[in-house]
């Protein structure tokens, strides 16, 4: 199986669906389920929280009440699996990441099929502009089971300044990337080349963009396939730029590190999630001198890693045609809009090109070269971070673990992937 | 054994005994024979991938046992906890004899010694991740500052054990200090006029008089400190999340993971199972010494 | 040989010596993490670290702006305060029986609640108190907390109960006063700082604990330790709001030891004398 890419997507009956709702909109009612309360259980990150600034619009829009549950990432997902394996009803909406848990969950039965829902819509929620990739990652077994929320995906920060003054062009190729490094590390021994994710569960998020632009693949014919010649190569590049290049301790680098490092001036290339823009910029000191683009093209060109959260109905709700009611207008064009104000990247190219944003995006450069990465990302992006199997989370501590294998050098490269493929052939033959 | 001279009956004596004790019994059963009764269940199931859940009887035990990331797990557990137990015992119990004789400190300031294990310990793993980070945190630059080479502390698999161990006694030290304190205090003055007396060095009366006295109370404080450190969680779980590699993926950690990360609830709960039974031994076996110290 | 008032004052000097080293070692952390909270969100990861700053309260504003911290901090003082009471109410007899009786299985039973991952009761105390309706309630974290707070009640006040001489005891049998009025009128008055520290204790350990909160409560009735997390993560990680809200969740237990230190360390010590 290849890399469920953005450009290769395909129709789906949501489109279908979609036509037919608009033909309905006329007789839409945003007060049709006045005097509900829903819950909604959230992962407060910068886009639940932009969301939520919006609460009392859709609270006054429909005469709901919400109410928010509010968890950081991991807390609301031990939260999340309580609350379904006791088949609760909760929560009615909760957020998700269909690239990471959507198989898991939609084979648990933990998701409402959203497709029934989206017949009853309102006159200007134009499905046709949701982004179709992230959509269709969202599908599963034929049902959708989320709606997108923001688009992301890593992108390359990179100092211009101190790529000037060594000398370095801006990189095109990841060949590049490894010969700036290398001078880099030669010309300012007090600066941090290269940076990127080397925690073991997080590794996958940035590594999956190298190894799709190197022309890898998680899997070839149901067999893992990392110790293919490209696979290697991905592992080896990946690994290399970490150990070589990067900061010490990088086997326990995430965000929080990562963009630390980076805001503090002591790294000239930082290769880190679109979300953490807001972070790297706090203190406005990297305002002037930060240059952004997707990561650099390989042999196969550039296929980043695109994703976004969904926002979805749980299949044990008891009211998921008035939990649907806030999923529209959540991922609604004016509500994204909204958010994409307070600097989330919205999932609708039409949105993306609305002039009160296109405002918003020319008051900084960077800003720019921010939504231009993101340009590419939804034309060319992959939504595959680790390997595409019900098992996903389980997958990405493999991959991990390959990695932090060769940047600690406790292996070759030909054990580390064939140690990684024999438990990942293993997590495959799973059902 | 106590003499019960009684005026009443002994049976009588028994009931209000059995009586008094019967609140905590009764709630403890009420709130655990459950959970405990429905892990054992879910220890028989399997949730593996699919999400269905299906009876497999002792499958996830046989797994258990061929699974080396459990026995690794296992060394990780006992590593962290012996390390761990005897830095907090022997430093407690230093704290403590300093305390002790700084007779004039103010109370105020004596509490601000005890103050670490009243920090939650999620707060102080975020705040050891920034002290602790190679390139970032002031812990390498004091070492750099009075010319020592940097150390990769939690992100190197060799030295990651010992940085928790460090941090966790950071933590537990004055609490370990502060119950030996109490066994200090209480023992009576007269053994150390004897002391005195005979002209035996600090270090004689302690090794000779106050150590055997203080057993009992050392003894309580191992259980206690044994209970928690045997299920060592919140600070790896800031910090490294197991790693680096699983360097640090003690048994609770990797349960934990297996449960709400990867969804395998089955396979978890038989990894708790196991885990609560160590800690269950040894807790036994502290029970007894308890007894065997006992003056 | 020197004379004893030399090797006093020496000994003096050594301890003072070593009280300093404990100080710095104990205190400069909390102190880093107190002097971050008055830090730029950006300051507290700059590197080289800074000493020298314009502290900002904006931390503490932010803070109380963007979550009900002080709802939270009552949900955490209800929730605490509650499961320390219970705690106390069947810790207290059960741990004067035990001590009596020296039949440890009721101290071990209630022990063994601790022995368990916190994760392990999370799915079935969820099932359990979704049965009778009190998911989100108050009473469903009072009683899980109970759970922590009750064997260190029992554990801490053994010893206290264990120093009682059995003589005084058997002279109130003697005037023929039943069990419970010997537990009430005689041991509980000696034991009074013992049952102050085992408090003390229980709400440190209680005020701390977030797992059970994480499942048990809702919006309305979330802990302040659980809602500390928020301030971590991808792209909203704010150091300096998280180490304001370390610094105030670590202030009630601080300002609950500095009250009754002087007990904290006289409680234990009636514990530890024996008759």
């Amino acid at each position: 199986m290849t890399a469920k890419t953005l450009m290769a997507s395909v129709a789906i009956p949501i489109l279908a669906a979609a036509t037919l709702s608009q033909a309905q909109g006329a007789d839409f009612n945003w007060k049709k389920f006045q005097g509900k309360t829903i819950t909604f259980l959230a992962n407060s990150n910068p886009v639940s929280q932009a969301l939520l600034t919006q609460k009392a619009d859709f609270e006054k829009l429909t005469g709901m009440t919400l109410k928010v549950d509010s968890y950081q990432e991991q807390q609301m997902r031990q939260r999340l699996v309580t609350v379904m394996n006791a088949h609760s009803d909760e929560a009615d909406v909760f957020m998700t990441l269909p690239s990471r848990e959507g198989e898991q969950f939609a084979a648990a039965g933990w998701y409402a099929d959203l497709t029934p829902l989206t017949k009853d819509v309102a006159g200007d929620y134009n499905f046709a502009d949701l982004s179709q990739a992230l959509l269709k990652a969202g599908t599963f077994g034929g049902k959708l089971t989320s709606m997108p929320m923001n688009i992301e995906g890593p992108i390359l920060y990179y100092r211009t300044d101190i790529l000037k003054k060594c000398g370095v062009e801006v990189p095109k190729t990841i060949k590049d990337v490894e010969a700036a490094a290398k001078k880099l590390k030669a010309c300012d021994s007090s600066i941090t080349p290269f940076v990127s994710r080397g925690l073991k569960p997080a590794v996958a998020y940035t590594f999956s963009n190298m190894l799709h632009n190197i022309g890898g693949s998680y899997m070839a014919n149901g067999k893992s396939n990392l110790c293919s010649p490209k696979g290697k190569e991905a592992l080896e590049t990946y690994s290399g730029l970490l150990r070589d290049y990067g900061p010490p301790g990088v086997v326990n680098y995430s965000f929080p590190q990562i963009s630390a490092l980076y805001r503090s001036g002591r790294s000239a290339m930082s290769f880190e999630s679109s979300n953490e823009l807001r972070t790297v910029m706090d203190g406005g000191e990297r305002l002037k001198d930060t240059g952004l683009a997707p990561f650099p093209a390989g042999e196969a060109g550039q296929v980043p890693t695109a994703i976004g959260w969904g926002l979805t109905i749980s299949a044990y709700s008891k009211q998921q045609d008035a939990a649907w009611y806030f999923v529209q207008w959540a991922t609604s064009p004016e509500i994204q809009k909204r958010m994409a104000l307070q600097g989330i990247a919205p999932p609708r190219p039409a949105v993306a090109n609305d002039t009160e944003y296109r405002k918003w995006i020319d008051e900084q450069p960077v800003r720019k070269e921010w939504q231009a990465a993101l340009d590419v990302l939804a034309t060319k992006g992959s939504s595959e971070v680790g390997y595409p199997i019900v098992a996903n989370p389980q997958s990405r501590e493999f991959i991990g673990q390959a990695v932090q294998d060769l940047i600690l050098k406790q292996k070759t490269v030909d054990q580390a992937c064939a140690d990684a493929d024999k438990a990942l052939d293993a997590l495959i033959a799973q059902k | 054994m106590p003499q019960a001279t009684a005026t009443l009956t002994p049976d009588r004596q028994r009931l209000e005994l059995s009586a008094l004790s019967a609140p905590a019994v009764i709630f403890t059963v009420g709130m655990i024979a459950f959970p405990v009764v429905y892990t054992i269940w879910l220890g028989f199931q399997s949730f593996s991938s699919t999400g269905k859940q299906s009876f497999v009887g002792l499958a996830n035990y046989s797994k258990l046992l061929s699974d080396g990331e459990f026995w690794h797990g296992l060394w990780v557990t006992i590593a962290l906890y012996v390390l761990s137990l005897v830095l907090q015992l022997v430093l407690g119990v230093w704290l403590a004899l300093v305390l002790f004789h700084a007779k004039r400190l103010h109370g105020i300031v004596r509490s601000l010694f005890i103050s670490p294990f009243m920090m939650p310990p999620v707060v102080a793993g975020m705040m050891w991740l920034v002290i602790l980070d190679p390139s970032l945190g002031a812990a390498n630059y004091i070492l750099q500052s009075i010319g020592l080479p940097p150390s990769d502390w939690l992100a190197s698999p060799s030295l990651v054990i010992p940085t928790i161990a460090l941090v966790d006694t950071w933590q537990w030290t004055p609490y370990v200090a502060l119950i030996v304190l109490g066994g200090l205090q209480s023992l009576p003055p007269s053994v150390y006029e004897a002391a005195q007396i005979d002209g035996a060095s600090p270090f004689k009366t302690f090794q000779r008089i106050t150590l055997p006295l203080l057993l009992p109370t050392i003894v309580t404080a191992t259980i206690l400190r044994s209970v928690d450190l045997l299920r060592f969680f919140d600070i790896i779980y800031i910090t490294t999340q197991g790693g680096p590699g699983n360097a640090s993926n003690t048994l609770n950690i990797y349960g934990f993971r297996v449960g709400f990360e990867f969804f395998n609830i089955g396979y978890a709960s038989a990894l708790m199972l196991t885990l609560t039974a160590i800690v269950f031994g040894a807790v036994l076996a502290f029970n007894r010494l308890r007894g065997a110290v006992a003056w | 040989m020197t004379d004893a008032p030399t090797t006093d004052r020496w000994i003096r000097w050594l301890n003072t010596i070593q009280l300093v080293i404990a100080g710095i070692i104990i205190l400069t952390p909390t102190a880093w993490m107190v002097m971050s909270s008055f830090k730029p969100s950006f300051e507290v990861t700059a590197y080289p670290p800074t000493l020298i700053f314009s502290p900002t309260i904006q931390n503490y504003i932010e803070l109380t702006r963007t979550t009900p911290f002080f709802n939270y901090a009552i949900n955490s003082m209800i929730v605490t305060v509650g499961s320390t009471s219970l705690g106390l109410l069947f810790g207290i007899p059960a741990a004067f029986a035990v001590s009596w009786t020296r039949i440890s299985w009721p101290a071990i039973l209630t022990l063994a609640a601790r022995m368990a991952p916190g994760t392990l009761f999370l799915l079935p105390w969820y099932v359990m108190f979704r049965q009778v309706g009190l998911i989100g309630s108050y009473t469903a974290l009072i009683l899980s907390h109970a759970v922590i707070t009750l064997p260190i009640v029992i554990w801490v006040l053994l010893p206290s109960f264990d120093s009682i001489p059995r003589s005084v005891f058997e002279a109130a049998q003697v005037d023929g006063c039943s069990v419970t009025r010997i537990l009430w009128r005689i041991a509980i008055p000696l034991v009074g700082s013992g049952i102050a520290v085992s408090a003390i204790l229980a709400f440190v350990f209680s005020w701390n604990y977030f797992l059970f909160a994480l499942v048990l409560s809702n919006g309305d009735t979330k802990t302040l330790i659980a809602a500390a997390f928020n301030f971590v993560g991808e792209g909203s990680t704010q150091w300096g709001a998280l180490m304001a809200a370390a610094t105030l969740i670590a202030l009630p237990p601080l300002l609950l030891a500095m009250l009754v230190q002087r007990w904290l360390v006289a409680g234990l010590t009636l514990g530890a004398v024996k008759g």
